[in-house]
C-alpha cells in the first residue's frame, strides 16, 4: 500500500515536471510574449 | 544603438550618460529606465533617495513605465552619482530608450510568467498531497503515510517559497535595509514564517502548512502577473507617439550617403530624407520641395508644401521628394519626444489622495507586523491555543492587511486615465491636473485659434494710402512673418500668394493681443495690428465705420505713422465647439468666451457657439485679472487659450489647456494639450477627470472597508492564511480591474 502510493507520487511529479518542461520551452520560445498581436493578424491584408 | 551594461557599474561614466542627458531651462534631465520595480513602495523609496543625491532638484518615476525623470543642476549633480544611487537600493538602472525600455518589459514578463508557472504545477501537486492529509487529520492515518505526505510536500513547496518566491524575499530584504518596510515585506513575512513553521513541525511529528506557504506566492505572483498586463496596455498610448519616430537616418557628408542610428544624429548634421521616410528629428529645409505629412504629430490631414528654411517636427512623414535637410536637435530634445516626456511625467504625477494613501502605507506595514506578533502572543498564551494555530492567526493578519490594494488604487486609476486620453489624442501633464480638472467651475475661453481654427485667411485687402498694393504687401510681409499669430501667418500667406516676399526684418517688436511692428530693410517703421492698437498710439484712423459688420478682423497696416492699408480676415468655427459649450452647461460649468477681439465680434462667434456670455476687448492683464477674480470668489477656472498673449491667463488658471499647433510658450504651460482639431475633446477628458476621481474614491473606500473588516476577522482567528492570500489578491485585481473601466471612456462621453 505504501509502496504504491510512493510510485504514485514519483510518477505523478514525473508528469508533472514533463508538463513543466514543456511550459518553459513556450516561455523561452516567446510563445507568450504577445498574445494581442496574433488574433488580429488573419485580418492584414499583406 | 549604445547600451551600457546591467551588471558593470564602472560603465556609469558620466562621458557615457551625458548623451542621454536634456537640457531642459536651466536645468538638465536625465531619463533613467529602473528594472527592478514591483510595488507602489519602490517608487516611494527611490523617489526619496534620488532626491537625496546633492543637486537633484526633482525627481517623478513612473511606475507604469519604470521610468524614473530626474531633474538636476549640471554644476551640483553627476549622472553617474544618480546611477550609483539607485543601484545601490538594489534597482538596475540604464539611460531610458523606448526600445529597451520593450525589452526590459517583455524579459521581466517572462520571468514573471516562468515564476509562476512554475509555482502553479508545484502547488497543484501540493494541494493532492494535502487534502489527502486534511482527511487524515480527520480520519486517522498511519503516522508512516504521514510522513511521506509531508515530505513530499515540502519537496515541492521549497522550490515554490525559494524560487517563484525569491522577488518578495530580495525586495523584502532591500526593503528592511533601507528601513522602508514594503508589501512585500508582508508577504515574504507571511510565506517563510508558514514554511520555516511547517519544517519545523514536519521533524517534531506535528501539522504542516506547506500549502499556506505555497499558495500565498502562487496567488500574489499571479497577482503580479495580471498587474503587468494592466500596467503595459496603459503604456500603449504612448507606444503610438514612439512609434512615429524613425529608427534610422541617412546622413550626408562629402564621402556620400551613411545609414545611421537616429540617436546619433547630432545638431547640424546634413540628412537626407527620402519620400515615404519619417523625418528622424525637428530639422531645416536646406534644398528640395517636397509636401510633408504631419498627421502623426499635430493631426493635421492634409499634406504640406515645405520649401528650403522650413522646419519640419520629427515624425512628419515625407510625401513627395526627397529632401536634405539640417538636424536641429537632437532626436531626445525633438518636438514628439517632449510630448511623450510629458505623458510619462503625467503617469507619474500624484493627486494629493495619493500622498494620502501614501503616508498611511508608509506606517501600516510596522503596525501590522506588530499587530501579528501581538495576535500571535495572545493565541497562544491567553486563549492557550497550540502554537501552530497561533501562528497561522498571525500569518492571516498579516497577509489580510497587505496594504497592496491601497497602493494600487491612485496610480492605478491615474495610469489609465493618462492611457486612455493619450490615445484620444490628449496629453495630461499630470496627476494632479485630473483632480483639478474634475473640479473646475468655470471654462474661460481665447477665441483666436482656440474656438476658432485660427487659421484665417484674408477676404479682401484695401490699399488705403499713397503706397502701392505690392508696397504695403511687402512692408506687411515682412513685419509679419517673424511673428507665431495666426493672423500674421494669413497676412504672409496672402502677400506671398501674390508674389510679396517677405525681407528681413529689424527692431521685431510683439505687443500681446494687439499687433507687431518693426523696421524693413529700407528703414521704414512699418506697423500691422488692430484699430485698438494704433488708438493707443494715437495714430488717426478715418475708415472705422465699417470696419465689424461680421465675425471679420481687421488689420491695419500703418507705414511711418501713414495708414496704408486694410485686411479683412476671417476665421472657421473650430469643429466639437457647440458640442463642448453644451456638454459643459450640462455638467454646470460656465464657459465664457474672452477674447482681444472688438465686443460685438466676440458676441456674435459666442452667439454661434451658444455661449452666453463673451467678453471683447481683453488685453492680457484684463484676462488674469479675470481669472483671478473668479478665483477670489472660489471658483476654479479652466483656461483654454493658445496663444503668447494667453499665457499668463493660463499660468494663472486652475487648469490651463491649449490646443496643437498653439504657440510654444502656450504648451509649455498647459496641463492639458488636445493633440488635434476637435474641441470636443476636451469635454471628453473633463468626462475622464470625473470618473477617475470616482474610481480612485471607489478604490480607497474598497481598501480601507478591505482592511476594517479582514482585520478583524483574522484577528479573531476566523480566516485562514490561506483565504487571506486569496482575499488580499482579489482585492488588488479587483482596484486593478476598476481602474482599468477608465479605458472604455469614448470620445464626446
Amino acid at each position: 500500500m505504501d509502496e504504491s502510493i510512493i510510485l504514485l507520487i514519483i510518477l505523478s511529479l514525473c508528469l508533472g515536471a514533463g508538463c513543466w518542461l514543456v511550459f518553459i520551452w513556450a516561455v523561452k520560445k516567446g510563445e507568450f510574449e504577445d498574445v494581442e498581436k496574433p488574433k488580429h493578424r488573419m485580418l492584414d491584408d499583406d | 544603438m549604445p547600451t551600457i551594461h546591467e551588471e558593470n557599474p564602472s560603465l556609469f561614466s558620466d562621458a557615457v550618460l551625458a548623451q542621454y542627458v536634456v537640457n531642459d531651462g536651466d536645468l538638465c534631465r536625465l531619463d533613467i529606465l529602473v528594472a527592478g520595480i514591483t510595488c507602489p513602495s519602490c517608487i516611494w523609496l527611490l523617489e526619496r533617495m534620488i532626491a537625496r543625491v546633492a543637486g537633484v532638484t526633482d525627481v517623478s518615476i513612473s511606475y507604469a513605465a519604470g521610468i524614473a525623470l530626474v531633474r538636476f543642476d549640471p554644476a551640483l549633480a553627476l549622472p553617474s552619482a544618480i546611477f550609483t544611487a539607485v543601484s545601490r537600493l538594489g534597482f538596475r538602472p540604464r539611460p531610458y530608450s523606448p526600445a529597451l525600455s520593450d525589452i526590459e518589459a517583455r524579459r521581466e514578463r517572462s520571468d514573471l510568467l516562468l515564476r509562476f508557472g512554475t509555482a502553479l504545477f508545484l502547488t497543484m501537486q501540493l494541494m493532492a498531497y494535502s487534502y489527502s492529509l486534511y482527511a487524515g487529520y480527520f480520519q486517522g492515518m498511519g503516522m508512516a503515510i504521514k510522513a511521506v505526505l509531508q515530505y513530499a510536500s515540502m519537496l515541492v513547496a521549497t522550490p515554490v517559497v525559494f524560487y517563484s518566491g525569491w522577488p518578495f524575499l530580495v525586495s523584502a530584504w532591500q526593503s528592511l535595509c533601507s528601513r522602508r518596510p514594503g508589501m512585500d515585506l508582508l508577504i515574504a513575512v507571511g510565506a517563510l514564517t508558514a514554511w520555516f513553521y511547517s519544517t519545523w513541525s514536519l521533524f517534531s511529528g506535528q501539522e504542516t502548512y506547506f500549502e499556506s506557504a505555497a499558495m500565498i506566492v502562487t496567488f500574489v505572483l499571479l497577482g503580479r502577473l495580471l498587474e503587468h498586463s494592466v500596467r503595459h496596455t496603459a503604456l500603449s498610448g504612448i507606444d503610438s507617439l514612439y512609434a512615429a519616430v524613425a529608427q534610422r537616418a541617412t546622413l550626408q557628408d562629402q564621402s556620400g550617403h551613411h545609414d545611421i542610428a537616429a540617436e546619433d544624429v547630432r545638431p547640424g548634421d546634413l540628412l537626407l530624407v527620402r519620400q515615404g521616410e519619417h523625418f528622424p528629428v525637428d530639422c531645416l529645409v536646406i534644398s528640395g520641395e517636397t509636401e510633408v505629412d504631419q498627421s502623426l504629430v499635430t493631426g493635421e490631414s492634409v499634406p504640406i508644401v515645405v520649401l528650403p528654411g522650413d522646419d519640419v517636427r520629427a515624425g512628419c512623414v515625407n510625401v513627395a521628394a526627397p529632401v536634405t535637410v539640417q538636424a536641429l536637435r537632437a532626436v531626445a530634445q525633438s518636438y514628439l519626444m517632449r510630448v511623450a516626456a510629458l505623458v510619462r511625467m503625467a503617469q507619474a504625477g500624484k493627486p494629493s489622495l495619493q500622498r494620502l494613501a501614501d503616508r498611511i502605507a508608509a506606517w501600516f506595514v510596522p503596525a501590522v507586523i506588530l499587530l501579528a506578533l501581538m495576535v500571535c502572543v495572545g493565541h497562544y498564551t491567553l486563549a492557550g491555543q497550540g502554537l501552530g494555530r497561533a501562528v497561522m492567526v498571525a500569518l492571516a493578519v498579516v497577509l489580510i492587511a497587505c496594504p497592496c490594494a491601497m497602493g494600487l488604487a491612485v496610480p492605478s486609476a491615474v495610469m489609465a486615465a493618462c492611457s486612455r486620453s493619450a490615445s484620444l489624442g490628449i496629453v495630461l501633464r499630470g496627476g494632479d491636473v485630473i483632480e483639478r480638472l474634475a473640479q473646475i467651475q468655470y471654462a474661460l475661453f481665447d477665441k483666436t485659434g482656440t474656438i476658432t481654427m485660427g487659421q484665417p485667411q484674408v477676404i479682401t485687402f484695401s490699399p488705403l494710402g499713397a503706397f502701392t498694393e505690392q508696397e504695403i504687401l511687402l512692408a506687411a510681409a515682412t513685419v509679419e512673418q517673424p511673428a507665431a499669430h495666426p493672423l500674421a501667418k494669413a497676412v504672409v500667406g496672402f502677400a506671398a500668394e501674390r508674389g510679396a516676399l517677405p525681407g528681413e526684418c529689424r527692431d521685431f517688436v510683439v505687443i500681446p493681443g494687439k499687433g507687431v511692428c518693426g523696421l524693413t530693410v529700407e528703414g521704414r517703421r512699418v506697423q500691422c495690428g488692430s484699430a485698438l492698437y494704433f488708438r493707443d498710439q494715437g495714430i488717426d484712423l478715418d475708415i472705422e465705420g465699417d470696419t465689424q459688420e461680421s465675425d471679420d478682423t481687421v488689420v491695419l497696416v500703418v507705414i511711418d505713422n501713414v495708414v496704408a492699408g486694410r485686411f479683412l480676415l476671417r476665421d472657421r468655427i473650430r469643429p466639437g465647439s457647440v458640442e463642448l459649450v453644451r456638454l459643459l452647461a450640462a455638467r454646470g460649468i460656465s464657459p465664457r468666451l474672452i477674447s482681444g477681439d472688438a465686443q460685438p465680434v466676440a458676441d456674435r462667434i459666442a452667439a454661434r457657439i451658444g455661449m452666453d456670455m463673451a467678453l471683447g476687448n481683453m488685453t492680457p492683464d484684463q484676462k488674469i485679472a479675470m481669472v483671478h477674480e473668479l478665483q477670489a470668489q472660489g471658483g476654479r477656472v479652466l483656461m483654454v487659450g493658445d496663444g503668447i498673449n494667453d499665457a499668463p491667463a493660463l499660468a494663472a488658471a486652475d487648469v490651463s489647456c491649449s490646443i496643437i499647433g498653439s504657440s510654444d510658450i502656450a504648451l509649455e504651460h498647459a496641463d492639458v494639450i488636445i493633440n488635434g482639431v476637435d474641441l470636443a475633446h476636451l469635454a471628453t477628458v473633463h468626462h475622464i477627470a470625473g470618473k477617475t476621481m470616482s474610481i480612485i474614491r471607489q478604490n480607497l473606500g474598497w481598501a480601507f472597508f478591505y482592511n476594517g473588516i479582514g482585520i478583524p476577522l483574522a484577528v479573531i482567528g476566523v480566516l485562514t492564511p490561506v483565504y487571506a492570500a486569496v482575499a488580499m489578491t482579489a482585492s488588488s485585481l479587483l482596484v486593478s480591474l476598476n481602474s482599468l473601466r477608465l479605458m472604455r471612456i469614448k470620445h464626446h462621453g
